[in-house]
């Protein structure tokens, strides 16, 4: 195995179209340890730590931009993300511990498309739009075309997500994620990543996504309609973790069984929007 | 790992027992399948490609068949590895195919897959909805080949 470690995107990009087989390794939070476990092998590495244009977090009036190599523990301690985008920064903060949220990146992990990450279904809720370069240029995919199936993204060869993009929501949105798993710094068994507004008492927007419940984080606009105009109470959220579970298709696994993880959607559903109900930004 | 499945096919069940039956004919058929060897009456070597996101790998399998009871039950055992890896594969497998009337066939299939080795370490979990979709990938291309040749035999014989 050969290691590359270009200093630029575009040098990294050069390498993507010269060798045959070569991978990208962000954190490698988890590329490393699939290593490890002999369940990938790769013939040539190529390292994106070196590139600075790929880390951290700007901001404009419209959106906040997180860099495609920017870790999981910056962004769960950024003062940027508020408001919507507290669903992103609260999933962030849930990420197995704080060694792998040191060393993991929101690239990375969005890349690797595991339907059990926290990342997919708060990236879903928060409305991303992702940048991708390649050789060719840079394309924006939005975040739900992005997701094709386990494990699978639609990135084409060659092409490396630089940043995700997010915009700021609707004014007085709060975003929250809430996981469930076995013990702590596990991956989730079920997630409900969720954005609301509040006018008063009742639900003016909703946008929630599902994590670890399908091949891809699922969105129901169904549900989200049940949601607006209600104050939120105990019939609208049943509605709405009804459709959910319609739509869902949990693996069954050490995890917990597809019944079981069923089960869960409506209990962590009326958990996430009790919280962002009752005003508590997002915290964990 | 338990699988079973079933689905309907527009052909007489006589023609959906030849084709199913003939590793030529149903190899193309199977999802991933690169090659296929016929070594004896019931017996045939296979070489399937799985891919599941970064996980890449190529099984080389034997497949024997065990019972046949022609037109509707057959049973095989299948034992596999993958070239140059530590996993292996062994599959016991059942086919059943039921006349719904003279031009529907139901064909339901059973297997109990064990992996053992590296794959052995990946969640079962997924590896079963992996194997769900290839079947249904299966079963869109066997229909299309077999109603495709029935609809063409039918018109010729017209």
């Amino acid at each position: 195995m050969r290691y590359l470690a270009p200093g630029s995107l575009k040098e990294a990009l050069d390498i993507l179209r010269r060798e045959d087989d070569a991978r990208c390794i962000a954190g490698g939070a988890t590329l490393v340890a699939m290593m490890n476990a002999d369940l990938v092998a790769v013939d040539v590495l190529v390292g994106l730590g070196r590139i600075a244009e790929l880390s951290g977090i700007t901001e404009t009036d419209d959106e906040v931009r997180i860099g495609a190599m920017t870790r999981h523990a910056e962004i769960a301690a950024s003062p940027v993300l508020t408001g919507a985008l507290g669903v992103v920064r609260s999933a962030a903060g849930q990420i197995a511990h704080p060694a792998v949220r040191n060393m993991g990146t929101i690239g990375g992990s969005i890349c690797h498309a595991d339907p059990a990450a926290d990342f997919p279904a708060a990236l879903l809720a928060a409305d991303a739009t992702i940048e991708a370069a390649s050789a060719e240029g840079t394309r924006q995919i939005p975040i739900g075309e992005f997701f094709e199936d386990y494990f699978e993204t639609a990135l084409r060869e060659g092409e490396i997500v630089t940043a995700i993009r997010l915009p700021r929501g609707p004014a007085g949105a709060r975003g929250h994620h809430v996981k469930f798993s076995r013990v702590d710094g596990d991956y989730a068994t079920v997630s409900v990543s969720a954005v609301l507004v509040m006018a008063g008492a009742t639900c003016s927007y909703a946008r929630i996504a599902l994590g670890s419940s399908g091949p891809v984080p699922i969105r129901v606009t169904a549900a989200e309609e049940a949601l607006v105009g209600s104050p939120l109470d105990q019939a609208a959220i049943a509605e709405a973790a009804r459709l959910l579970a319609e739509a869902a298709d949990p693996v069954d696994d050490v995890r917990g069984t597809t019944e079981y993880r069923l089960m869960l959607i409506p209990r962590l559903l009326a958990r996430a929007l009790n919280t962002l109900k009752d005003g508590e930004t997002a915290s964990v | 790992m338990k699988i079973e499945e079933s689905f309907t096919v527009q052909a007489p069940i006589d023609r959906v027992w030849e084709f199913i039956t003939d590793p030529e004919q149903v190899g193309p058929c199977l999802p991933g399948c690169e090659e296929i060897e016929v070594l004896g009456p019931t017996t045939y070597k296979a070489r399937i490609k799985v891919a599941l996101g970064p996980i890449k790998t190529t099984f080389k399998v034997d497949v024997e068949v065990t019972e046949e009871r022609p037109p509707e039950f057959a049973a095989s055992v299948t034992r596999g590895e993958e070239g140059g890896k530590a996993s292996r594969v062994s599959a016991d497998s059942t086919l059943a195919l039921k006349a719904l009337d003279e031009s529907q066939t139901e064909v339901t299939y059973a297997s109990d897959v064990s992996v053992v080795g590296r794959l052995g370490k990946f969640g079962l979990g997924i590896m079963k909805k992996k194997a769900k979709s290839m079947g249904e990938e299966f079963a869109a291309k066997f229909r299309v080949r077999v109603e495709g040749d029935g609809a063409r035999a039918a018109e010729a014989s017209a």
